[in-house]
Parts: structure tokens; C-alpha cells; sequence
């Protein structure tokens, strides 16, 4: 009898402990795959990847003026953090009908004038930025490969300096090379703002 | 107790310290003037603190807009472009106007959007603004930064002498605060009252002014805060103008409460002052009456704040030379204004504030009832004088606002002599402290509408979003002149029978029938002489040929003496017509004229969509005799959504852009 207590408050402990490891991530969020159209009209998908380590995905979109400060800071994010296996996608799930700046032509234009290194897709149904909880353009989300499972390791802002690229500290540079030294994120979360994506009902 | 009182003592000092180490130059909103206005609504970002800039909305700006001088009896046309992501409005606080024009929540511009609203400008000189008024999303709004002020010039003013030398020696002020997180973004949750000053958007502003009398115009642009407003020495100054215009003459003060929404306008002597002083303009909010915005305890949390129940700096003053042509006197007279009396009001009207009670879920409403855009609260009479009054048995106090007009407090709780000096003017927008209640009187004139109503509410845009708000038309039931009791047309066939009546025949000496296609150019059908012994009081009269489409008649009365006047205008149509138009050339370049079957169409709203249903342009009231101007569209495929003032009825067309 007491030997059973003893063993169901050690499980209990154990259980809490590993817990605690945990408490400065927020619950870690799965992310499935996903097919969207890329502006070179290829359709481009996590599954695409097979030797990569995780990836940076950036929701962006065309018009927003705070997220147009970070165009020359994706790309360095892209060139550095690609060749060490987690490149960088952008995603753009504004409501294309809604706003007219956000349509597909006007991504190619934009891709092709701030020679975008990485894939800037389109999420025309709203889903990929739904099931990643995405709020506001520019957000940034590190994932991360983890048995066969993509798992959010760190979202929020993407540096603390949008419009001093010089003074800024990176937060999702900091997370990926935590993540590529097999450390845990030490800030997995912090404040996204910009412009708001509003989702279509339904 | 003692030891928390003092650690709160000493993080008082500590900010108060470090917001006192650097000051910025005051922003002075850049100008527009003239009778077009192009004004974009933009989300943008600003640079308030050190470190991460703050996400807010601005007007061709990064924070709030450009001051728009317009001049008295001048039509100005607005160029409203909403480039934001979310859907806004723009009211132009203050402006007598059409409700159409007025931008109140009916008159929702998506994002994307262009809307050109017109009118004329009815108002007194004066300093009145623009901001936001979407429902439910106003707080938010005006929270980013969306605003700005409107100066309207008029002769009577301008020949005074008074400081007129924008951002040297007459400076707009807007009051705000803002709480702000660890990201440098504005809280918009949880939060009533800023913790941090911002005077025209700028953080610890200062301003140099000359060693003169210099006028400032003050705006409280908060979400509820008061600012009870005087300068760090106790110096008297003059106030000079309330919301609606001068005062007729200067009130000497060392205080003035300024409530959310209301605009002070006040002449300071730094004359007397060595160039190098300094002095501050100040809130002295501390040990307010309990009711008082901003007077609360707490320098945290959703009613607490490190500006609550302090005095502290607004403004930074720093003396410099004087200018050339000085102001070196307050004018004794400002201007002749003839005020409402309550006794001038033929209908009274009361709004008791209810609900807003702690703990429960209700929040503040007039009458028990929160605002709803499908109601209409009140119908007035056009050309009414009514008097309001507004009931605060309530918790809290209250600032009221209302579109349309400007008023004349005639009472603090019954009594006239209970209203302030400081508040004697035409003003829009009235401080309703706890426990008590405030009467104005207004006339509504010159517009009626009865379909889009005019707001009136609380100005505190967290209540006004919760439903502290209602809605009234202005409807035009004018009484028929010289007697006449009715008058009608009605179709029979092929002709259009008239029929009138009156109530007597005094000084009568003929009924002259006149028909218009357009109600602009009369001619006349028939003559029926009569005398003013005849004891007829109904007649009739038929129109053999009434013309196709809309047929206006009206009787021209003539009396004996030579005068004359109209009955008002009834109209027919012509059996088999409706309201519709051609659009040509199609498809077209640059212009798009409009060919109605009824030449004296009226428009009442026209909005161009796109092909797949964004609304490109919205257009109240537009002018179309010369056409409508598409050169700027991108080729494709449009909506034209019209909307006749007679029927209301809309018809959608469609054109081709090349």
C-alpha cells in the first residue's frame, strides 16, 4: 500500500518535473504540412525538405509598412540559416479578395523588386496562417523537426528594431541557433504586432 | 501601509525624474488648406520610446493627421482614402453638415476605399477635429493615433487682433496619454487611462514660444481622462473660445477643466517673461472629486494609471524673442454671439445615464437601452430648438456629445447661473459630472435626412464602443404656408389631377399652377383668379398633358398686395417609368456621363465596386452633370450602385473601363 503511494507520487513528481522544464514554452503547437503556390507558381511544401532541420516561416504580406522594413533581413535569415538546413518560407494569408494590393501578380512583383532569396507563397484559403494561429504581419514562427513532427519552438517578433536594422537584436537567429546546438529556446515566445490579418468567416 | 505608500511614493518620483531628463520638440501638425482635402488614412509606426518603434495609425502621418484650415461659407470636398486594414470612418467633429456627410458609424469607409463627402462651412471660427467613429472599434482607433484638427476661419475673427501665426504664436495642442508594454506597443486591453503624456503626439514635449500673447489651441483626445489645465506659476490667462467659436468675451482663469472631445482655446502672456525662461503647461488633476476621469487611485491596472490623481507636466514652455507685430493685449470684445435661451426651446428632451454599476455586466446606456445601429432613438423637427438634459444620478462622471449642432449650456442642475463662464460659448461637447444633470438648447436647421441618422453619446470611446450611444434623424415636416391645408396630386390616366384646400381666402387674388421637369425652372400651367371674399376653400386643377418621367408642380400663391409664396413641391411620374439611367460611353477612357430618364434626378449616394465587389469609391450626394471621371481606374470591369433621393431605390449598372 505504501510502497504504491510512494510510486504514484514519484510518477506524480516526475511527471511535474518534466513539466517544469517546459514553463518557459508555451504549449508547443504541431504544424501540418502544407501545399501552397510559390511566385514562380510551383506549389512548394514542408515534406519538400527532407533533410532539413526545421525552417523559419514568416507571415507577410505585400502592403504593410512595417512588415516592408524586414525585405534585406529575410533574405540574410534565408542565406545563413538555409545552408545550415532551416530555410526560411514566407507565407502571405491576407484576404486577397478584401485587400487588392495583396493579390498574387503583386506578390511576384514584390518577390522579384526586393529579390526575395526564399519562397514567398500563397495561403489564398487562410488555412496555413489559421492553423499556425498567425495575428499579424510580419510574425515570424520557428519549426522544428521532431520525430517525424513539426513542432513550434519559438513565435512572435522577429527582431526588437523594425526600422534600425542595425540596432536590432534578432530573436529568431537566437532561437535557431539554440535549436542547431540542441538548447532549448530561452525566449520560445514574444509580442507580435504590425498589421492585422483578418480571417474570412467560414 | 506606510512602507507601500512609500515605495509607490518613490516610483512616482522616479518617473516623474526620468520623463522630466529629456524633452522633444512638439509636433505642429502640418497644414492643409483650401476647398479639396486629400487625406489618407494609413496603419503606420512611430518612434515614441527608445528601442522598438510603436505600431500606430496616422492621417498622411505617423500620428494623427494635418490641421485643415477651411473658411467659413466655403464648400470644401474631402478626399478620404482608407489604406488601413481595417474598415474606419472619419467624423468631423463639430461641423454642421448633412448627416450623409457627417461620417458617423453608418458611413463605413473598407479598407481601400476612397469617400468624398462635401459641404459647406456653416461654422464660427473655431477649432474643431476629425477622428474615427467606427462602433465598437472607435477606442481602437483613436487609441493608434487617427486625428486631427480643422480651424475654420471667418471675417469676424480675422479682423481681431488676436494670435494667428500657426505653430509660432497660435499652436494646436492634442492631449492624450498611452500605456504602453514591454514591446513599445500601445495596451489596448485592460486599460482606461495612459501613463505617459503625449501633446500632439509627441513624448515630454516642449515648445518654444514668444515673448508675447500666444494663443493655444487645446483638444483633449483621450479615451476618458480630464485635464483640469493650468501653468506650473498660477498665471492667469484668457479664454477666448469654447467648441463652437469665441466667447463674446475673454474669461479670465488660472484652471479650466477640459473634457474628452472639448476644445479650449486660450490667450497666455509670456510678455512679461525674460526670453530663457521656462514654465510648464500642467494637468492639476490630483484631489478631484471622486467622479472625475482620471482622478481615480492606482497607478495601475484598468483604472489606475502613473498619471492618475497627479498634477503633472503637459507641455514644456520655453520663452524665446518676440516676433514681429506682436499680440500685445487681450481684445475686450471677441465677438456678438446672440445665445438659445431655455426659453427659446419649444420641445424638451431628457437622457438619464443608467447602468455601469460595479460588478455587474451592464455597461453605462442612456435609458437602459445600448446603441444600436438599426434603431433610431429620437426624431427632431427641423428647425426645432429643442432643449436637452442630460441625467447623471450615476457612478461616474461623463463627457456628452452631439453631431449636428452646437449648443448653449443654459443649466447646471436647474440653474442657469451654475453654468460656467469658462463654458458659456456655443460648445459640442459637455462635461455631465457625477450626480449631477446639464441642459442644452439647440436648433437643428438646414439639413434634414430621414434615413441617415446624426450620433450623440458619451465621448469616452471605450463607453461609446460598449453602447453609450443613440441616434437621431432630422426630419423635414415644415408647415404648409399661407393656409394651406393640404395639397395633393394624383395620377388618373393619362392626365394628373391637382387638388388643394385652404383655410381661408384672406388677401387672396390668384392660385397659379406650375409645373418643372426638374424643380429648378418653373413654368406656369394655369392661372385660377379668385378674390378674398369668395368663400371657396378646395380647388382643383388638371393637367391635360403631363410630361414623361417626373412631373414637380407646386401652387404659386399671389395675394393682393403683389407679394407672393410657394406651396411645397409634390411629384408624379409618368405611368411606366422608373428611376434608371444610361451610362455611356461604354467601354470608356476617362469619362463616364450619366443619362437619367428623369433630368431632375437626384442622386443620393453612388459607390463604384470593383468586378469582384470592393468598393472603390464612395460618393454621398455627388455632382454627375459633367460625368464621372474613371481615367484613374485600372481597365476592367465596374459596378456603378446608385441610389435615388426620392425613392431610395438602388440600380446597379455595369461599365467597362479600357
Amino acid at each position: 500500500m505504501k510502497i504504491r503511494r510512494c510510486i504514484y507520487l514519484l510518477v506524480f513528481l516526475v511527471i511535474t518535473l518534466l513539466n517544469q522544464t517546459n514553463v518557459f514554452a508555451q504549449i508547443e503547437k504541431k504544424i501540418s504540412n502544407f501545399s501552397l503556390r510559390n511566385v514562380n507558381n510551383k506549389q512548394v511544401s514542408l515534406s519538400d525538405y527532407p533533410s532539413a532541420k526545421g525552417f523559419i516561416i514568416i507571415f507577410t504580406c505585400n502592403h504593410c509598412p512595417f512588415a516592408q522594413l524586414y525585405s534585406g533581413r529575410l533574405n540574410a535569415l534565408n542565406k545563413k540559416y538555409s545552408a545550415l538546413g532551416v530555410p526560411l518560407i514566407a507565407i502571405n494569408s491576407m484576404d486577397s479578395v478584401l485587400y487588392k494590393d495583396e493579390t498574387f501578380d503583386l506578390m511576384k512583383i514584390k518577390s522579384k523588386k526586393n529579390k526575395f532569396n526564399f519562397c514567398y507563397l500563397q495561403d489564398a484559403s487562410q488555412m496555413v496562417g489559421k492553423d499556425f494561429h498567425a495575428t499579424h504581419t510580419p510574425q515570424s514562427f520557428v519549426v522544428w523537426k521532431e520525430s517525424g513532427k513539426w513542432i513550434v519552438k519559438y513565435e512572435g517578433a522577429i527582431d526588437d528594431n523594425g526600422e534600425h536594422a542595425k540596432l536590432a537584436h534578432s530573436f529568431i537567429a537566437k532561437a535557431v541557433d539554440e535549436l542547431l546546438a540542441g538548447k532549448v529556446v530561452s525566449r520560445p515566445v514574444t509580442e507580435s504586432f504590425g498589421c492585422k490579418i483578418f480571417y474570412r468567416k467560414g | 501601509m506606510k512602507k507601500i505608500s512609500l515605495l509607490v511614493f518613490l516610483i512616482v518620483i522616479l518617473f516623474s525624474m526620468s520623463s522630466m531628463a529629456q524633452y522633444n520638440n512638439l509636433w505642429i501638425p502640418d497644414t492643409l488648406s483650401g476647398t479639396t482635402f486629400n487625406l489618407t488614412i494609413k496603419d503606420t509606426f512611430s518612434q515614441l520610446r527608445t528601442g522598438q518603434q510603436t505600431i500606430t495609425g496616422g492621417i498622411n502621418n505617423k500620428f494623427w493627421g494635418p490641421t485643415l484650415f477651411v473658411n467659413k461659407g466655403d464648400t470644401v470636398h474631402m478626399n478620404v482614402r482608407n489604406s488601413m486594414n481595417d474598415s474606419t470612418t472619419i467624423h468631423w467633429h463639430g461641423m454642421h453638415l448633412p448627416a450623409v456627410m457627417d461620417g458617423g458609424p453608418h458611413q463605413v469607409i473598407p479598407p481601400g476605399t476612397l469617400w468624398q463627402p462635401y459641404w459647406k462651412i456653416n461654422n464660427l471660427a473655431g477649432t474643431y477635429w476629425y477622428h474615427p467613429h467606427l462602433h465598437e472599434m472607435t477606442f481602437e482607433h483613436i487609441t493608434k493615433g487617427i486625428g486631427g484638427f480643422i480651424i475654420v476661419r471667418d471675417p469676424q475673427e480675422s479682423a481681431l487682433a488676436l494670435p494667428r501665426k500657426y505653430g509660432i504664436d497660435d499652436i494646436p495642442i492634442a492631449l492624450t496619454s498611452r500605456r504602453y508594454d514591454a514591446s513599445n506597443q500601445f495596451v489596448l486591453t485592460n486599460t482606461t487611462y495612459g501613463d505617459y503624456m503625449l501633446a500632439n503626439g509627441t513624448p515630454n514635449a516642449q515648445v518654444s514660444l514668444p515673448k508675447q500673447y500666444v494663443r493655444l489651441r487645446i483638444l483633449n483626445a483621450e479615451i476618458e481622462r480630464g485635464y483640469n489645465l493650468g501653468f506650473s506659476d498660477n498665471r492667469t490667462f484668457y479664454i477666448i473660445g469654447n467648441d463652437g467659436g469665441l466667447l463674446n468675451t475673454p474669461v479670465s482663469a488660472t484652471r479650466v477643466k477640459l473634457m474628452v472631445g472639448e476644445r479650449v482655446e486660450i490667450l497666455v502672456n509670456l510678455g512679461a517673461n525674460n526670453v530663457g525662461d521656462t514654465l510648464n503647461l500642467k494637468a492639476y488633476n490630483s484631489n478631484q472629486a471622486f467622479g472625475f476621469p482620471g482622478g481615480e487611485a492606482g497607478i495601475s491596472g484598468q483604472f489606475g494609471s502613473l498619471l492618475n490623481n497627479v498634477d503633472f507636466t503637459v507641455l514644456h514652455i520655453k520663452v524665446a524673442a518676440t516676433t514681429a507685430n506682436p499680440i500685445t493685449a487681450v481684445p475686450s470684445v471677441l465677438s456678438n454671439n446672440i445665445y438659445w435661451t431655455a426659453a427659446d426651446a419649444t420641445l424638451s428632451r431628457n437622457l438619464t445615464i443608467t447602468g455601469g454599476q460595479a460588478g455587474s455586466n451592464q455597461p453605462f446606456v442612456f435609458d437602459n437601452s445600448a446603441f444600436s445601429l438599426t434603431n433610431i432613438n429620437k426624431t427632431v423637427n427641423l428647425n426645432a430648438i429643442e432643449k436637452w438634459t442630460v441625467t447623471n444620478s450615476n457612478v461616474f462622471g461623463h463627457t456628452f456629445h452631439i453631431h449636428d449642432v452646437e449648443f448653449k449650456i443654459v443649466a447646471r442642475n436647474g440653474i442657469a447661473t451654475s453654468v460656467g463662464d469658462y463654458e458659456s460659448g456655443w460648445k459640442d461637447v459637455m462635461y455631465v459630472p457625477r450626480g449631477e444633470n446639464v441642459s442644452f438648447v439647440a436648433k437643428f436647421d438646414d439639413y434634414s435626412d430621414s434615413i441617415h441618422p446624426y450620433m450623440y453619446h458619451c465621448h469616452f470611446s471605450n463607453h461609446e464602443d460598449d453602447g453609450m450611444m443613440g441616434q437621431f434623424v432630422v426630419k423635414d415636416n415644415s408647415i404648409l404656408p399661407l393656409n394651406l391645408l393640404s395639397f395633393s396630386v394624383i395620377g388618373k390616366g393619362s392626365t394628373v389631377e391637382l387638388n388643394w384646400a385652404v383655410a381661408n381666402q384672406l388677401d387672396s387674388k390668384a392660385y397659379i399652377i406650375q409645373r418643372s421637369s426638374d424643380g429648378k425652372v418653373w413654368s406656369d400651367l394655369e392661372v385660377i383668379n379668385t378674390t378674398d371674399t369668395s368663400n371657396q376653400t378646395n380647388f382643383q386643377a388638371i393637367d391635360y398633358s403631363p410630361m414623361f418621367g417626373i412631373n414637380y408642380y407646386r401652387i404659386k400663391f399671389l395675394d393682393k398686395n403683389g407679394d407672393y409664396t410657394y406651396s411645397n413641391v409634390k411629384s408624379i411620374q409618368r405611368k411606366g417609368e422608373e428611376f434608371d439611367c444610361r451610362i455611356y460611353p461604354q467601354p470608356t477612357k476617362s469619362m463616364l456621363n450619366f443619362l437619367f430618364n428623369d433630368p431632375a434626378y437626384q442622386v443620393y449616394y453612388l459607390k463604384v465596386l470593383d468586378k469582384v465587389g470592393r468598393t472603390i469609391l464612395m460618393m454621398p450626394r455627388p455632382i454627375l452633370s459633367k460625368g464621372l471621371n474613371v481615367s484613374q481606374l485600372p481597365s476592367g470591369i465596374y459596378y456603378l450602385q446608385i441610389t435615388d433621393e426620392k425613392t431610395m431605390k438602388t440600380i446597379t449598372k455595369q461599365f467597362i473601363k479600357k
